[in-house]
């Protein structure tokens, strides 16, 4: 792994989003639009998400070429792309990139996230009720979510294979799993995986809600402790916008540009549990879990970290603590275990990349970040949460946790380099 | 609603959405292509411009307009027949 980008609720870099992180700063707030979104009130909102602000903020970081190519890019584009494709771009930079030892044919792109212009889809399918003639003429390429892939590989020159990976809030993880798969089976020789944020459609926030998946009742004035994972008084997951990316390549290929190495990925799994269900299945959580040890060639003895998929439901959280204590003993005694949700909230698609990236960036700094809002313990989970506050810790293999409605459970493990 | 702004919506339309042609003298006989813009920008224009003029050329009508006098004939003829 040589490159990594974020634009977070907690920050649009990933200087400020790990300064946040430590910190335990939530990124919760109310609706900034609340006007459809009757129920549901709060969230991780980035409807203000200005580009051409986010350009002049990063300044010199930035040459001005890409900036130029990305303004061009992004001009008609709905907000998902608008806020996944500066997350591309850092991770991309951040690796060096580009690199004339590098070909463009030989790097891919792998998207995941699908259904990622759901509001976008919602308010042309509004405007298209009242004239069909003057809906954005661009919807046709626009409301495909291989739009957001693509103005991402336009703006770096990827040409790679090019595809998307989706399997609702593990999406994350199994695009970074196709991903070193497609580096193993020697169809690149780097692949960008770019975790795409959502655009938060009404519909399915209410829906949510209707399911109780939600958090929606105790917090709506204090959005901020309404991420609670773990806590005693959780009561749903708090969806969010935010975009990851990073940039794999093969070990001999990085080392032979002389590339800054952030991590190993050491090992990837995926498990389904044969379901359409919400409902959370331990028994698959393990085999993912195990299953990504088993590719690194480790055992449970050799992980320090979990970062743990950990939504703030109260059936999630239990069944993934469950888990956690099937695989590495009643009570793992070193093993450290946190929730990032906590602070951003829930990223769905992208929350796998996201996660990893906060997962990546606490075995470089030796230092694990808080779970907040930790106040009323939970007597059945009785892990080391990293309540509240960050602490130092030496890291050197960390394991993180991403699981999806549809019985979708994935994990990747990474290693700290030198 | 005249042909003069008409034009004057179209060329805004331009000069917003096809990027170089902020400075530039837009005339009748040019085409969008001549002016730089490529096929989704040249429907983004057109699309926009018609939304904001409250025009509906059926989509079939449009693509033989090879330039913009004959994109404003359109726009021109359809605003005549809404009128009656």
């Amino acid at each position: 792994m040589t490159g990594l980008g974020v634009v977070s609720v907690v920050g649009e870099n990933v200087a400020d989003y790990w300064a946040s992180l430590v910190a335990g700063r939530s990124g919760i707030t109310r609706w900034k639009n609340p006007e459809e979104k009757p129920v549901v009130h709060i969230g991780g909102d980035l409807s203000d998400f200005d580009t051409d602000l986010h350009f002049a903020r990063a300044g010199e970081r930035y040459p001005a070429p890409l900036v130029a190519k990305a303004r061009k890019l992004l001009r008609p584009t709905p907000a998902t792309g608008r806020i996944t494709l500066p997350a591309a771009l850092q991770a991309y930079l951040d690796a060096g990139l580009p690199d004339a030892s590098l070909p463009p044919e030989r790097f891919a792109h792998v998207l995941a996230g699908h259904n990622v212009n759901g509001n976008y889809v919602y308010q042309t399918g509004k405007a298209f009720r009242e004239e069909p003639e003057f809906i954005d003429p661009l919807y046709g390429v626009l409301a495909g979510d291989t739009d957001v892939l693509s103005v991402v590989s336009e703006l770096l020159g990827l040409q790679g294979p090019s595809f998307i990976v989706g399997g609702a809030c593990a999406s994350g993880n199994l695009g970074l799993m196709t991903a070193v798969d497609q580096i193993r089976a020697g169809r690149a020789d780097a692949v960008l995986v770019t975790g795409a944020s959502n655009d938060l459609d009404p519909p399915s926030l209410h829906a949510w809600m209707i399911l109780d998946a939600l958090s929606f009742r105790s917090f709506n004035d204090e959005p901020h402790r309404a991420s609670r994972p773990f806590d005693a008084r959780r009561e749903g997951f708090v969806p969010s916008q935010g975009a990851g990316a990073m940039v794999l390549e093969t070990l001999e290929g990085a080392q032979a540009r002389g590339a800054r190495i952030l991590a190993e990925v050491a090992g990837v799994a995926a498990a389904s549990d044969a379901s359409r269900l919400t409902k959370p299945d331990q028994r698959g959580q393990v085999r993912a879990m195990s299953g990504a040890l088993r590719d690194a060639g480790l055992g449970p003895e050799d992980v320090d970290y979990v970062n743990a998929h950990a939504t703030s439901t109260p059936l999630g959280d239990a069944v993934e603590v469950a888990a956690i204590k099937e695989l590495f003993g009643a009570h793992p005694r070193r093993l450290a275990v946190n929730s990032t949700k906590s602070m951003i909230g829930h990223c769905l698609s992208a929350a796998g990349i996201v996660e990893l990236i906060a997962t990546v960036l606490q075995l470089r700094h030796g230092m694990l970040h808080p779970t907040i809002n930790q106040e009323t313990p939970d007597p059945e989970l009785d892990l080391d949460f990293v309540p509240n506050v960050a602490r130092e810790a030496r890291l050197e293999t960390a394991l993180s946790n991403a699981f999806g409605f549809g019985g979708l459970n994935s994990c990747v493990v990474v290693k700290r380099t030198p | 609603m005249t042909r003069d702004e008409m034009f004057a919506t179209v060329k805004a339309n331009i000069r917003e959405i096809v990027e170089g042609t902020k400075d530039v003298d837009i005339r009748e006989d040019q085409s969008m292509r001549d002016l730089g813009a490529d096929s989704l920008e040249i429907v983004e224009v057109v699309s926009r411009s018609m939304k904001q003029l409250q025009i509906k050329v059926p989509r079939t009508q449009l693509s033989g307009a090879s330039n913009l006098k004959e994109l404003l004939d359109l726009f021109e003829k359809s605003a005549m027949a809404a009128r009656g």
